[in-house]
């Protein structure tokens, strides 16, 4: 059985970057373009009954026109070739974003050509004196893990409005959809979801708590000398400080007390938010991967991503949905 | 599919506007000149109206103030006075809507909606007018049309750019003209055929060339124009010039001033009733004589029925009909250039018999007034003996005594016009020397009328046609003769023989009032004559093949084609034109290869890519140029040299192309590499 869908599945396989050409390319004539041919016919009968040579070629020019309109429409969308540039990570429920690099063959121009997905977002693109450009579409995700954009809709009227040339392009690109970050209520001790090490680290040369005093040594900031002591003895001593390191905080899976995986995750993922945010040193215990405690935003992002693919096939086998 | 799914803004632009508006104003121009003189001011405020709403200024009329504006309008139609039904009424309508569309545009659609009526409006203004110069400006319009067609589709970021009104306009041009050869072979291709209902005509204000009257003068106001009347190709043989009396009216009824046609004065409409009822076309009533003269005319527009042939017609093409006095008449009035092929039988004797009506008509006299011309009349025949003597004892007359040929007559009143003109002024015009003519015979009781039509015309230089202009008017008699029928004789060549044989400029050449009061016009000017012969041949060549192109024409053309062409079935040569015109576009447009236009490095640099992926080495997207050449040198160690100085001169080349001189150089050791990697 022939069906539409598997036909566009199999003319559009996904990839980094792809051409548009006349295997991938189609044209109709669009709706207002009925109008036109109304008025062609108009013009037929006017030339009959008037018997008018003029007339005719005002309504055969205008026959023209709407065939060559048709290789008008199509050149000004072939030869775009699109490239996945990137894919923006998100949070479920928001827009994640791709980024798509387009160019145009070199002694073209395109004009007027539309980019997006239905009931979500369209670009419009113009390539004139550039060779190429980069835009970024959004599209809204639901779920956490791997999102493959859906088939990108692509489709020009230009020049004239006349017919519609339209394509799709499948980018091999997937965008990583973190766990919608909720704070469960239920936990009711927000640190019982780690276990804090009691003693902290002292961390010498420090500035926050007062440790003692010591002899000056060159070098010493002028502002931590002890002046008291210098008018008592007239020697210089130096008050020294010390940092506690914060507490380390281990996030795992086994301390929550809450049921269900997605919910377990949306905490874990607001957690996340959280210590980094306060700039802590944490770290993640989730079934099946451990992630050392440190800080950061690429600590940050290793996180929501070991969230976000938690207990997923590898990528590969999620394709094609 | 796509209209409704994607929230695009899909408003009319400002600049796209702007083209609407001028594309709107190019359109209806030509309309001013045909139809009422108030509806230009109210075009004229719709634009301006609108010019307002899009800077800013005056709100988006509401849905009752357009209302009350368009029925302002059909009010002001209908005020004019113009027939309800009648086309100029439907013409004025679709404008006043035309002008209004453009306060309703405010989608994108709505501007299409406004150019397709525009193109509609172009083909509309070519029922008013088909010269060349209706032709010409049309194109312009359907330049402007398309490209306000093209700028609407351009976004509100491209027509910054200064490039896009430029741009909008060229695109247009080239498209159009890329148009051409399919236009013209679906122009010469398609099947024409013959108008499906009946159409309701222009109210024709100008009525031109001869009327259907004749007082003494009339006919010299027509020869001051230079119009064209009509033009005549003849495809066998060219007759003589004394041959080329173009007959057009008959006119039997003599009130003592005015010959007219019939008693009482009809309309067009009842006039063909009466003329067809009372002289139907009689074939048998002549006996066909010498050779047959066939040729194609093609006639201007008049407003009037009177078409212009020699006589008799014996075949006669087209939407015509004939009458017993052997005249053609057109069967509607001639609205536009319009094409006629008949064939005459110049020698023919017409009117073997007589009948009752035709010598009732052809005696017809008042009952009073010119007692002198009746008296002599009555004198002279007694004394020839015979019709013909008496005949040729008048002719002499014209030419014995001091008859002057003249544009200039002198008037003569509204009674006993032809004895003052005989016996006291003795000047006058053709329409004199008929006249009196036509007098003393019937006044003697010889059958006589006077015809009116055309005598002569103008080869041009390679003497493929006749133009015959409104100058070329003329009026001479026809005599009934027991013998042989009806006789052609010109009074006016007795008194003006050249006017036969050279025309009116010849005839009048002594006065110098030929075309006297035709300041600019072109006659006058020797050193024109070339331009104007050349202007003449192309005026012709539009009206002959493409005002005049029809079912005729068309099988001609084919027929001539494929009897050159005999070998080629119609079928495979007309899908060879189409697919030549096909291709000719996919070149134009550069459609036919598909990477070619692109930039060399960057097709040498695919193909590297190409090659380092069959080695397991696949560039990801976010990768650079220099990160992938390092990457692949880390992992191709043998070749790492070559990968990377091909990368280098890669990126030297895209991107300081004004910094390396000799980039061919570059693009050379490119391609060298690109062998040593694979």
């Amino acid at each position: 059985m022939f069906s539409v869908k598997d036909f566009v599945t199999k003319r559009f396989p996904r990839a980094r970057e792809q051409t548009l050409s006349q295997k991938t390319i189609f044209i109709v004539p669009s709706k207002i373009s009925l109008g036109l041919m109304v008025i062609i016919i108009l013009l037929f009968l006017l030339g009959i009954n008037f018997q008018n040579s003029l007339v005719y070629v005002v309504c055969f020019w205008l026959i023209a026109l709407l065939v060559i309109n048709i290789l008008y429409t199509y050149r000004n969308i072939a030869g775009l070739t699109i490239k996945a540039i990137g894919a923006e990570p998100c949070f479920a429920g928001e827009k994640m974003v791709l980024e798509l690099e387009v160019s145009r063959p070199v002694n073209q121009r395109k004009s007027a050509i539309y980019f997006g997905w239905k009931d979500e977002d369209l670009v419009e693109l113009n390539l004139q004196e550039q060779q190429s450009t980069r835009i970024k579409l959004s599209h809204s995700t639901k779920d956490r893990g791997r999102f493959s954009p859906p088939r990108i809709d692509i489709f020009t009227r230009y020049p004239t409005g006349l017919t519609t040339a339209w394509s799709y392009a499948a980018v091999d690109m997937d965008a990583i959809v973190y766990p919608e970050p909720i704070e469960n209520t239920n936990q009711v001790d927000k640190r019982g979801a780690g276990d804090e090490t009691d003693e902290g680290v002292e961390i010498a040369g420090g500035s926050s708590d007062f440790a003692g005093v010591r002899q000056y040594q060159a070098g010493d900031s002028p502002r931590h000398i002890h002046w008291g002591q210098f008018a008592k003895t007239g020697d210089l001593y130096t008050k020294s400080f010390v940092d506690y390191e914060s507490h380390e905080a281990w996030l795992d899976w086994e301390m929550l007390s809450i049921s269900g995986v997605e919910p377990r995750l949306s905490h874990l993922s607001a957690m996340v938010l959280q210590f980094n945010n306060e700039q802590r040193q944490f770290g993640l215990r989730i079934p099946g991967k451990v992630i050392e405690p440190s800080s950061g935003e690429s600590h940050k992002v290793r996180c929501l991503t070991a969230l976000a693919l938690y207990n997923l096939p590898a990528k590969g086998e999620a394709h094609d949905r | 599919m796509i209209d409704k799914d994607y929230q695009i803004s899909r408003q009319v632009t400002y600049r796209s506007m702007v083209w609407l508006l001028a594309a709107q104003l190019v359109v209806m121009l030509p309309f001013a000149f045909n139809l009422p003189v108030w509806l230009v001011p109210v075009m004229l405020a719709a634009t301006y109206w609108r010019i307002r709403v899009i800077k800013g200024h005056s709100a988006q009329p509401k849905f009752l103030v357009r209302m009350f504006v368009i029925a302002l309008g059909v009010a002001g139609i209908l005020a004019s006075g113009m027939t309800l039904l009648s086309l100029n009424t439907m013409v004025s309508f679709l404008l006043l809507g035309f002008a209004f569309k453009s306060l309703e545009v405010v989608r994108q659609r709505d501007a299409l909606v406004v150019v397709f009526i525009g193109y509609f409006l172009v083909a509309i203004s070519f029922l008013f007018s088909q010269s060349i110069l209706a032709g010409a400006y049309g194109i312009f319009s359907l330049i402007i049309l398309t490209a306000a067609l093209i700028a609407n589709q351009q976004s509100s970021t491209q027509q910054l750019s200064q490039h896009s009104t430029r741009s909008s306009l060229s695109t247009s041009a080239l498209m159009l003209l890329q148009c051409l050869p399919l236009m013209v072979l679906v122009f010469v291709l398609m099947p024409r055929f013959s108008p499906l209902w009946v159409i309701p005509s222009f109210e024709s204000h100008a009525k031109t060339g001869v009327g259907d009257s004749m007082a003494p003068g009339d006919i010299a106001n027509l020869s001051k124009s230079d119009e064209l009347a009509f033009r005549v190709t003849f495809s066998d043989r060219k007759p003589a010039a004394d041959e080329l009396y173009w007959r057009g009216l008959v006119l039997n009824n003599f009130d003592g001033v005015t010959w007219q046609q019939l008693e009482e004065k009809y309309d067009t409409h009842d006039l063909k009733t009466e003329l067809l009822y009372k002289q139907p076309w009689d074939q048998a009533n002549m006996e066909l004589l010498g050779e047959p003269l066939p040729y194609e005319a093609i006639y201007e527009k008049t407003g009037q029925p009177w078409l212009f042939t020699l006589t008799p017609t014996t075949e006669v093409k087209g939407k015509v009909f004939r009458l017993g006095d052997y005249r053609v008449m057109s069967r509607s009035d001639i609205q536009s250039t319009f094409m006629m092929k008949a064939t005459s039988y110049p020698d023919t004797k017409r009117d073997i018999k007589l009948t009752d009506y035709s010598r009732e008509q052809a005696l017809q006299l008042p009952n009073s007034g010119n007692p002198k011309s009746r008296e002599m009349a009555k004198k002279w025949h007694t004394e020839a003996g015979s019709d013909q003597a008496y005949i040729d004892k008048v002719l002499a007359h014209y030419n014995q005594q001091d008859y002057y040929y003249t544009l200039r007559p002198p008037l003569l009143g509204n009674s006993d016009t032809i004895d003052k003109f005989l016996f006291e002024s003795l000047k006058g015009f053709c329409s004199h020397y008929s006249g009196s003519f036509v007098f003393l015979m019937r006044a003697a009781g010889i059958p006589a009328r006077i015809v009116v039509g055309y005598l002569g015309g103008e080869w041009n230089k390679t003497g493929d046609y006749l133009s015959v202009r409104q100058y070329d008017a003329h009026a001479w008699t026809e005599v009934w003769l027991a013998d042989k029928g009806w006789v052609r004789i010109d009074p006016t060549s007795m008194v003006a023989p050249s006017r036969v044989e050279g025309g009116l400029e010849a005839a009048v050449e002594y006065e110098g009032s030929f075309l006297e009061d035709q300041l600019f016009s072109v006659r006058q000017f020797e050193w024109l004559d070339g331009i104007r012969e050349k202007m003449d041949a192309i005026q012709y060549g539009w009206k002959r093949w493409i005002l005049g192109y029809d079912k005729d024409s068309q099988a001609n053309l084919l027929k001539m084609i494929l009897d050159k062409l005999s070998s080629i079935p119609l079928a495979a040569l007309v899908g060879i034109l189409f697919l030549g015109i096909f291709l000719l576009w996919f070149v134009m447009l550069g459609l036919m290869s598909r990477r070619s236009y692109e930039a060399y490095e960057h097709r040498l640099y695919r193909k590297f890519c190409k090659r380092m992926e069959k080695r397991g080495i696949k560039r990801e997207p976010k990768q650079t140029a220099t990160e992938f050449a390092l990457l692949a040198s880390r992992k191709l160690p043998e070749k790492s040299d070559a990968i990377l100085s091909f990368s280098l001169l890669y990126q030297s080349v895209c991107y300081e192309p004004n910094g390396n001189d000799n980039s061919e150089n570059s693009l050379k050791q490119m391609r060298q590499l690109l062998r040593q990697i694979a």
